[in-house]
């Protein structure tokens, strides 16, 4: 848990880059071979059918998937067990079906505003009004259940709780699969507005898709084992 | 006064009490008669063991038998808490042996050298029955705890994961589930000292009263024996809980699957 040095102010420097990536789940070979960059700012939506480890990789770029073999860096540092507490904290993850606990909706805003490597952070009321009017949520859903809210409501509080961190990556897993088609718009809008927000999505929605930079299909980039 | 002995003979009549509960799931054909049989031998058997065995410790009264005595009871505590708690004994048996002994010396300690306030309670007849309540609800404790804590954070992977996401430190995402295992494991202990002797004579309070003890006497002991439990309880928890966990999470922060006894 050392202090990185600050690699990223140097512009060569890519936000992630992935090289010949190998990633393993239950003893056996997912892909290999992945290599990926993502300039700072960039958007890029990653598809692949169900099962190809897609949810393996956002978790692996947050440290929590051995790497097999191949190498990720983050903003110029390579990631290893040790240094993945730091890389973290460049980083916000909204997961597929978020479980965001059972406290009410103001405590997952609140709560990583408590946690020593956030301090530095300051939890902005109004911005979160704000953001949750954007996304169609209306301001009395702070004092709710998370139990009492919708799979759709969750999805945009996660988001929400990702974005107030003002981390440099968001990382997205299925971000809009439970919200319709005008909310995934707004989704979609608010992300583009993020100029500096480089984002790594999995989406299976084109409505997302068109928001962002391009898309990458893990097939024609990877060897899945035969 | 002096107590009553109960002879073989009429302590072999008390075992006719043992009709009513077998007649009843006769009755009501529940398949526990044999296990009730052998719970029932084997009660006969550890009990007469332990009796022939403290007979030997209180006519010798060393301090070394005395705790030797109380290292082979915190080994077989140990082992119970691990396999009730379906983890691997190479995994948490260590940690929690510390935490057993810490939690059952400490208040036994406090109590000879601070309640008693002398030399003598070192004695078998004061150490033996004053650990061996403390371990027992050591045990209880330890089992509730440990089992609420490794289990929680296996279904709740994905919320820890979250936690860990969003920048918190091992220990701070670590908290809510050692916070909710520590609410469950003494939950019991303080309904227990809320309702005593309202709802039932508490063991020690009544074998001083057998033994031909004051009933104020009998509060006192019980009094410092429930607080000795409730501070061991609290500490074995907690030591138990963090000390298995050393080892039992990676670097990344994840919990290692192979704690688990289930897990391959």
């Amino acid at each position: 848990m050392n202090t990185l040095p600050l690699a990223d102010k140097d512009p060569a420097i890519k936000a992630i880059n992935i090289e010949k990536l190998e990633l393993r789940a239950a003893g056996s070979t997912l892909f290999s071979n992945l290599s990926l960059t993502l300039e700072p700012g960039e958007k890029l939506l990653i598809k692949a059918p169900s099962g190809f480890g897609k949810s393996t990789l956002l978790r692996a770029l947050l440290g929590f998937v051995p790497i097999s073999a191949g190498s990720i860096s983050i903003f110029g540092n390579e990631l290893t067990s040790r240094s993945a507490w730091q890389l973290r904290s460049r980083m916000a993850y909204v997961d597929q079906e978020p479980d965001l606990g059972d406290d009410s909706v103001e405590t997952v805003f609140s709560r990583p505003f408590s946690y020593k490597r956030n301090r530095h952070l300051q939890l902005n009321s109004r911005r979160i009004t704000e953001l949750m009017g954007q996304l169609g949520l209306p301001d009395s859903l702070r004092s709710k259940k998370i139990t009492a809210l919708s799979g759709g409501e969750k999805q945009r509080i996660a988001l929400i709780s990702a974005l107030l961190l003002e981390r440099d990556i968001l990382l997205l897993d299925e971000p809009t699969s439970a919200l319709d088609e005008e909310t995934t718009f707004s989704v979609a809008r608010l992300l583009r507005e993020r100029k500096e927000l480089t984002i790594l999505a999995i989406s299976h929605d084109p409505s997302l898709a068109g928001a962002l930079d391009r898309t990458v299909d893990l097939r024609q980039r990877t060897r899945k084992p035969s | 006064m002096t107590i009553i002995d109960i002879s073989f003979l009429n302590l072999a009549l008390a075992y006719l009490m043992f009709v009513v509960p077998l007649a009843i799931m006769m009755w009501l054909r529940l398949p526990m008669i044999s296990d009730t049989l052998i719970a029932m031998v084997r009660m006969t058997l550890q009990l007469l063991f332990v009796g022939f065995y403290l007979q030997v410790v209180f006519k010798l009264n060393s301090v070394l038998l005395t705790g030797l005595w109380l290292l082979i009871m915190i080994v077989i505590a140990d082992l119970s808490i691990v396999r009730s708690c379906g983890l691997r004994l190479r995994a948490v048996a260590g940690g929690v042996f510390i935490s057993l002994l810490i939690g059952t010396l400490t208040p036994l300690m406090f109590f000879v050298f601070f309640v008693f306030q002398d030399s003598a309670a070192l004695g078998a007849q004061y150490v033996i029955p004053i650990s061996g309540m403390i371990l027992g609800n050591c045990l209880r404790a330890d089992i509730v705890g440990m089992q609420t804590f490794y289990e929680s954070l296996r279904r709740q992977e994905k919320t820890y994961i979250h936690t860990l996401a969003q920048g918190a430190g091992l220990m701070e995402a670590l908290l809510p589930f050692v916070r909710k295992a520590f609410h469950a494991a003494l939950a019991p202990t303080v309904a227990a000292m809320a309702t005593i002797g309202l709802v039932a004579l508490p063991g020690m309070m009544t074998g001083v009263i057998l033994a031909g003890g004051d009933p104020m006497t009998a509060i006192k002991y019980q009094i410092a024996i429930m607080i000795a439990i409730f501070s061991g309880t609290a500490l074995t928890v907690l030591l138990a809980i963090f000390l298995t966990t050393r080892g039992n999470i990676g670097i990344d922060g994840l919990l290692k699957q192979k704690i688990f006894a289930d897990q391959k």
